[in-house]
């Protein structure tokens, strides 16, 4: 049997055989910690890309680089003499026309303006003018949809490159 | 054991990150709406989901009607059309559309382009994205361009590989020439000649506009 024993074993019995033998490994600490490291990361990134894909077509826009995804800043201008108050409203503010960072200040002559920040990508948007009168903006291009009687304007954001 | 359970949390605040905007969304929605009209909003936004389509846009056609202070029956309808269009948007611009596609094919589709011309524009763009293309287009449209002019305008900016600025300065010249009194199709025309003239590479002959 001892002679037996002390034969060749085949290459690929070999290999099995280290495979399926248990045995002692050292680890240094340094080395459990870039393992913890390299498993946090995967299942970050692994995570996030699972929810991003699954969660609707809407994520697969925004998953570009974080950098293009920065809102850009952008002048809204409106020429009203007898406005009281100018709010800038659309997709980018929830239509909510008392947004503080959307308010027009009146520059002088019937101008009425404000730079705020606005997303990447299509928007549609309108000016209220005292609260009560809804405006496109003339300057730019026409959104079309007036499902609630009133025609918006749109706006496409890009990153500045 | 203490670490094991902050890893976890952490790893769960990750990924509830993404799932938090739709939350908002939801949460700003129910604030907005009444009842009945959030919930048939709601049906409508989850067959979207289903369906793959974007729901933002969706959200934000309804907030849009609250504020503009129209009634609940009128908001479902608007939001349920969106819907539908964005569906025939996505067919014509292909599966792979970007959100922001799909809703400036939706308007283009309210303004009467048919989904078969808005598959040509993604074929001429090749791989670059279509959204300036689509919202110049509605533009020319809204401004009585006719849609076969205003489409084939669009489709040979496009094919001259026009930047999204040039197109965007192209939309505003067209519009000056049209409050200065220029007939719409003949502002568009000489507008477009002219840009396809300056954008070719080289040998291309000046535009009468320019």
């Amino acid at each position: 049997m001892r002679a037996v024993r002390k034969l060749p074993r085949h290459a690929r019995f070999g290999l099995w055989s280290r495979l399926t033998t248990p045995r002692r490994v050292s680890v240094t600490p340094l080395s459990w910690g870039m393992l913890a490291a390299a498993i946090l990361v995967f299942a970050v990134l692994g995570t996030r890309s699972l929810v991003t894909y699954a969660f609707d077509a809407q994520s697969r826009a925004f998953s570009a680089s974080s950098a293009s995804k920065s809102p850009q800043s952008v002048q809204f201008v409106l020429v009203a003499p007898d406005a009281k108050k100018v709010a800038v409203v659309g997709d980018f503010n929830g239509w909510d026309a008392s947004h503080v960072g959307y308010q027009a200040q009146h520059r002088g002559g019937g101008v009425w303006s404000v730079t705020a920040s606005v997303p990447l990508g299509h928007h549609r948007y309108s000016f209220v003018v005292d609260d009560s009168v809804w405006v496109a903006d003339p300057i730019a291009p026409r959104a079309v949809d007036n499902d609630f009687g009133v025609t918006n304007s749109a706006i496409v954001v890009s990153s500045q490159e | 054991m203490i670490r094991v359970t902050r890893l976890v949390r952490a790893l769960v605040a990750l990924w509830l990150f993404p799932l938090s905007a739709k939350a908002q969304d939801t949460t700003t929605l129910a604030g907005r709406l009444d009842k009945p009209t959030y919930i048939a909003v709601s049906a409508i936004v989850d067959s979207a989901r289903v369906a793959k389509l974007p729901t933002r846009p969706l959200f934000d056609k309804a907030l849009e009607g609250a504020a503009k202070g129209s009634d609940g029956p009128k908001i479902v309808v608007a939001v349920k059309q969106l819907a539908v269009r964005m569906s025939f948007a996505k067919d014509g611009l292909g599966a792979k559309s970007t959100p922001d596609e799909i809703r400036a094919a939706a308007s283009a589709i309210e303004a009467g382009v048919s989904v078969r011309d808005l598959a040509r524009v993604r074929s001429a763009a090749g791989k670059r994205p279509v959204t300036m293309q689509l919202a110049v287009l509605t533009d020319l449209i809204a401004r009585a361009v006719p849609i076969p002019t205003a489409t084939d305008i669009v489709l040979q900016l496009t094919r001259s590989g026009v930047r999204d600025a040039d197109l965007s300065l192209f939309q505003r010249n067209v519009r000056a020439d049209i409050d200065n009194g220029a007939d719409p199709t003949a502002a568009a025309t000489t507008r477009a000649r002219g840009l396809v003239a300056k954008s070719a590479p080289s040998g291309g002959k000046p535009g009468p506009s320019q």
